[in-house]
């Protein structure tokens, strides 16, 4: 037998596949026909997922830094080492940044031993600032952190909202999964600036000037009630704080939000007519690589709220996952606001919780996120890093100015040369391992190939650390860290290695009531409180102009395309997605920006003509490309251009990785 | 016309793996899907399975496959080349008739034009090949359609239909013939030939009943992408639907199309590794002109079915580039396999 059934660890749709392995190499990959989600397809990432996994590029052999180079040394000096240094570190100096690529069993140790044997709380993935923000915003308004909808049951619903992003890019099978819905007679709106692939397949796609996502989905809302759609006492039965809400939400002009988001007024209440209309509802926003932000997705859940569609089965809010195990990270509580299985770090009942599961003291004052302690906090110290290297754009010569830096990774990059200590750390198919999807699936990747000799798994580097720091921890295998997850995390009480072995996933809550796993979370639970999520200032609405739009009368906004992907460490040790990627670099060799042909009339501007975009900070130079695809008065950049993001994005790449809506105001000036 | 009584299938296969690594359909215990594998546990192999899910094109073009290596020496100044060989003869047993006609479109790719594929030829050379007839189609099928099913006409060594309580047996070849004579199968006896056309009459006039996902009239389409009555936009509205995943080429048994790629190492000889490649990719013909950011995607969707249906390419191939296995329409994201693409250039289609 050479084809190993397994899961896709590139995104967060979480595709089921058949790994081709021969003499301890993966050499091939092929679909999984019966995955339930994936149902037999895979992406250009998934089918060259045996490509990366080829590589010889590893990292194979413990190393310290001595000077600017790096000795390799045996597994037990590089253990001594590190926890020699981790001892002088209290626990406030020390933060963690874990992998949402990496199991969830390795990220509940990662955190575990923050927070247990570190006693540190700044702890927290890379790609998490959208979907934390989803987990909250979902975590008030219903009940549960995560997709309140299931992708199995896509093709029964009515009506699919898509909000932001390109799924067709970021998450290309469960866009796949929508246009299917859509050829079986689902309809399929897209929301967003750009005409993007998603935009295309829809029946219907509203274009919002980029910036007011939020504005037209508050409009939706409140088309329901200028309609006479949604009546306040009705609502009061339903949802908490409805009154609050209403007064709001009724304070929005239509006509106004329609003249700044600058779609009709008609197009908003027709299509607001269509959602309500609906048997069931689904509304698929991003979260990960490019986010929502929070104004959005409060939106859109007071939307679905206020038409009544998320207490009944076959629809919900669907926050989609652009990195493999990204919610299954936050369910094991690597994050600064949540303790495993969704605890708040501001109770003071999940600290005592979590010291009696885990019988140590812990420290109860809540940490940052790792990015923010890099940017804010003089006092950090040393870092410990899993498998990434994204964060080294924004915060390299902080990370160098570190006093000790440890870098667990499986392939050489960017982030290692600033370590002091590297522990080379397996691939996904070299270990046992469990990985959650956007829907909540938790699947099993089994071991398939044997690891070059000396690398040892996660748990065992962690497990040796944390005896060496006075806590013997006692685990000998991830199927054992499992059944402590099951203890401590109550979505995943149900779920065991053993459990997971003869399924294709499960998806929690597993627990006594669910034991083979839930469809929909809430369709179950009666009388769950519903709860709108709006900050209530109104007058928030107001100045949605800068003032700076005579100097900079672009909007620009950013986009990842589909082979550009995680700022490429992933996709560059691949051939053909590797080369997909050039193939767009050798057109435009130092990159594009997109103009609309309306603009490029105007200006006069010519295919491949080069041009300069100016921002308030700074300015790069590029080529035009004429789109049939944006609005007059925005430009896109596609997010692939090293030299754009460490010097023309360098200081806005933290907002824009966190927001959808972000634009950039700028001006076009023609380079002769 | 031989006999092989059910109980002898395995002494079959034994038989055959003395001499040769033997791949098969089997069964995923967990998905229950069909995978068409290297058997190491031969009791796996399921002649009763479906069509799998996977051709077994692998088998002869691997998805990824060091071809040679070669070194550079600062020291001589010369460059040294090794051929890698890893060709290990194989035993493909329980091919479906539209996969051992995808075998032979690839024969006439890689080595029936003036360039010959060694690499290919010596994967070919060492194959051993029993072919499964269908007594029944599964529902993604449509070979009628495409000539390529439900029976294998040629390309055998031995040719296996399902009777009763045994097989029987078509020998296609020399090699098959040593072999049904070292098992001692007996003759199938005078009404064997009509037995065999019997079975493969039922199955055809079941298509109706049990082949339903697909249908294609294959020779309509090939006639309109021949002639190029094909407006603009049924090629669009195809294209639209395109993912740009590369699926589609590399589930189809008859495509060839392949990437070249050397893996340096530092110090250390470089690998030439040849592997599966798709025209859906914009990078596999690099574009000139890019005008339209829209039209390449089109053009290269194009390009596929033209590759598979137009009267110019099965000139080539002998017969169309084709053979109806209905692959391609189960992993196709954006829905445009091919079963649907010709219904969509029957019809016109531009919208729903
Ligand atoms: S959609 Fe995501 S999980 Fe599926 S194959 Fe593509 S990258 Fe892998
Ligand atoms: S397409 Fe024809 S030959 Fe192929 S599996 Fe189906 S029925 Fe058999
Ligand atoms: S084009 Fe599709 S149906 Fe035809 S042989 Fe190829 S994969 Fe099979
Ligand atoms: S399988 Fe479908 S989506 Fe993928 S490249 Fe082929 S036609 Fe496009």
């Amino acid at each position: 037998m050479s084809y190993y059934r397994g899961i896709c660890n590139f995104c967060g749709t979480g595709c089921g596949h058949l790994l081709q392995v021969e003499g301890n190499r993966v050499r091939g990959v092929y679909p999984l026909p019966g995955h339930p989600l994936s149902r037999g397809r895979l992406c250009v990432r998934g089918w060259h997922i045996h490509e990366l996994l080829q590589t010889e590029e590893r990292i194979t052999s413990p190393l310290i830094r001595e000077g600017n180079s790096f000795r390799p040394v045996s597994f037990d000096e590089a253990v001594d080492f590190t926890a020699s240094r981790l001892k002088t570190f209290s626990g406030r100096e020390v933060a963690f940044l874990g992998s949402p690529r990496a199991s969830n069993e390795e990220n509940y140790l990662f955190g575990k031993f923050a927070r247990a044997v570190m006693k540190s709380n700044n702890l927290s993935l890379t790609s998490d600032a959208g979907l934390e923000e989803s987990s909250r915003v979902l975590l008030e308004g219903c009940g549960l952190p995560a997709m309140t909808g299931s992708l199995s049951a896509l093709r029964q619903a009515d009506f699919i909202l898509v909000v932001g992003g390109d799924l067709t890019k970021q998450n290309p099978i469960i866009a796949s999964e929508i246009h299917f819905a859509r050829r079986s007679g689902t309809f399929v709106a897209t929301i967003s600036p750009r005409k993007t692939q998603m935009a295309r397949l829809s029946q219907k796609h509203l274009r919002p000037n980029p910036g007011t996502i939020w504005l037209l989905l508050e409009a939706l809302a409140r088309a329901l009630r200028t309609e006479g759609l949604v009546r306040g006492d009705d609502l009061e039965e339903r949802v908490e704080n409805a009154r609050q809400y209403l007064e709001y939400l009724d304070s929005l002009d239509l006509k106004q939000a329609s003249e700044s988001t600058g779609v009709e007024e008609q197009e908003i209440i027709s299509l607001a007519r269509k959602f309500y209309e609906s048997e069931s509802a689904f509304a698929f926003y991003p979260v990960g690589i490019q986010s929502l932000d929070r104004r959005s997705m409060s939106a859109l859940l007071n939307l679905f709220l206020l038409a009544g569609k998320l207490d009944r089965p076959a629809g919900g809010m669907c926050p989609v996952t652009g990195i493999s195990n990204l919610l299954g990270s936050l369910d094991m509580g690597v994050s600064p606001a949540f303790l495993p299985g969704y605890f708040p770090v501001e109770a003071e009942e999940s600290w005592r919780r979590f010291e009696e599961l885990w019988q140590v003291g812990l420290n109860r004052t809540p940490g940052k996120s790792a990015a923010a302690c890099l940017q804010e906090d003089r006092s950090i110290k040393a870092l410990l890093v899993v498998d990434h290297d994204e964060e080294i754009i924004r915060h390299v010569n902080r990370i160098k100015e570190l006093e000790f830096v440890v870098y667990f990774g499986a392939y050489q990059n960017a982030f290692a040369s600033l370590a002091t200590v590297i522990f080379p750390r397996l691939n996904y198919v070299e270990g046992d391992g469990t990985y959650t999807n956007s829907e909540r699936r938790v699947q099993l990747s089994q071991k398939k190939v044997e690891p070059p000799a000396g690398i040892k798994p996660m748990w065992e580097i962690l497990s040796r650390l944390a005896s060496a720091l006075g806590q013997p921890w006692p685990y000998k295998s991830a199927e054992e860290i499992m059944t402590e997850i099951s203890r401590v995390v109550p979505q995943y009480s149900g779920l065991s290695h053993e459990k997971l072995r003869a399924s294709l996933g499960l998806r929690w809550p597993v627990d006594d009531r669910h034991p083979g796993g839930t469809e929909f979370p809430l369709a179950e639970e009666t009388g769950r409180g519903f709860k709108f999520v709006f900050d209530g200032a109104a007058d928030r609405r107001q100045s949605l102009r800068s003032g700076k739009e005579g100097v900079f009368p672009f909007k620009l906004v950013v986009g990842r395309s589909n082979y550009f992907w995680h700022q490429n460490s992933v996709m560059k040790r691949t051939f053909i997605p590797r080369r997909e990627y050039n193939a767009l670099l050798l057109l435009y060799p130092n990159g594009f920006v997109e103009v609309s042909e309306e603009d490029a009339r105007a200006l006069g501007l010519r295919e491949k003509q080069p041009v300069r975009i100016v921002s308030e900070a700074a300015e790069i130079r590029l080529a035009t490309r004429i789109s049939p695809d944006i609005l007059p008065g925005m430009l896109y950049i596609p997010y692939f251009i090293e030299e754009m993001i460490s010097g023309f994005l360098h200081r806005q790449v933290s907002e824009l990785e966190k927001n959808e809506e972000f634009f950039l105001p700028v001006r076009l000036e023609k380079v002769e | 016309m031989y006999w092989l009584p059910r109980d002898q299938v395995r002494a079959l296969v034994n038989r055959l793996a003395e001499s040769y690594a033997v791949y098969g359909p089997r069964r995923d215990e967990v998905s229950g899907e069909v995978v068409f594998d290297r058997l190491e546990e031969l009791e796996r192999l399921d002649l009763q399975a479906a069509i799998p899910y996977n051709p077994p094109k692998h088998a002869l073009l691997p998805q990824y496959e060091e071809i040679l290596k070669y070194l550079y020496s600062k020291q001589s100044q010369k460059v040294t080349i090794e051929k890698i060989s890893k060709v290990e003869p194989k035993a493909l047993v329980g091919l479906r008739a539209c996969d051992l006609n995808g075998i032979l479109c690839l024969d006439r790719f890689f080595l029936g034009q003036e360039f010959v594929d060694e690499i290919y030829l010596e994967h070919r050379k060492k194959l051993f090949i029993i072919s499964n007839t269908c007594v029944r189609p599964f529902p993604q099928c449509f070979c009628v359609c495409t000539d390529s099913g439900p029976a294998a006409g040629e390309g055998f060594d031995l040719d296996l239909t399902c009777a009763g309580q045994g097989y029987l047996v078509l020998v296609g070849s020399k090699k098959g013939q040593r072999l049904v004579e070292e098992l001692g199968l007996r003759e199938a006896g005078s009404e064997a030939q009509n037995l065999r056309e019997k079975i493969v009459a039922e199955s055809v006039s079941s298509f109706d009943n049990f082949a339903l996902e697909n249908k294609a009239w294959v020779s309509r389409a090939t006639n309109r992408l021949t002639t190029g009555f094909i407006k603009p936009e049924v090629w669009e509205y195809i294209g639209n639907q395109c993912f740009e995943c590369g699926a589609c080429s590399f589930v189809c048994p008859t495509c060839s199309c392949f990437n070249v790629e050397d893996v340096n190492r530092v110090d250390g000889p470089t690998d030439r590794v040849r592997t599966w490649d798709s025209c859906s990719f914009e990078g596999y013909t690099k574009m000139a002109g890019d005008h339209n950011p829209r039209k390449p995607v089109e053009d290269r969707r194009n390009k596929r079915f033209f590759c598979k249906l137009s009267y110019s390419q099965s000139k080539k191939y002998l017969r169309p580039g084709c053979v109806g296995c209905g692959r391609c329409a189960r992993v196709c994201p954006g829905d445009i396999g091919l079963p649907n693409v010709v219904t969509y250039i029957r019809r016109e289609i531009t919208g729903e």
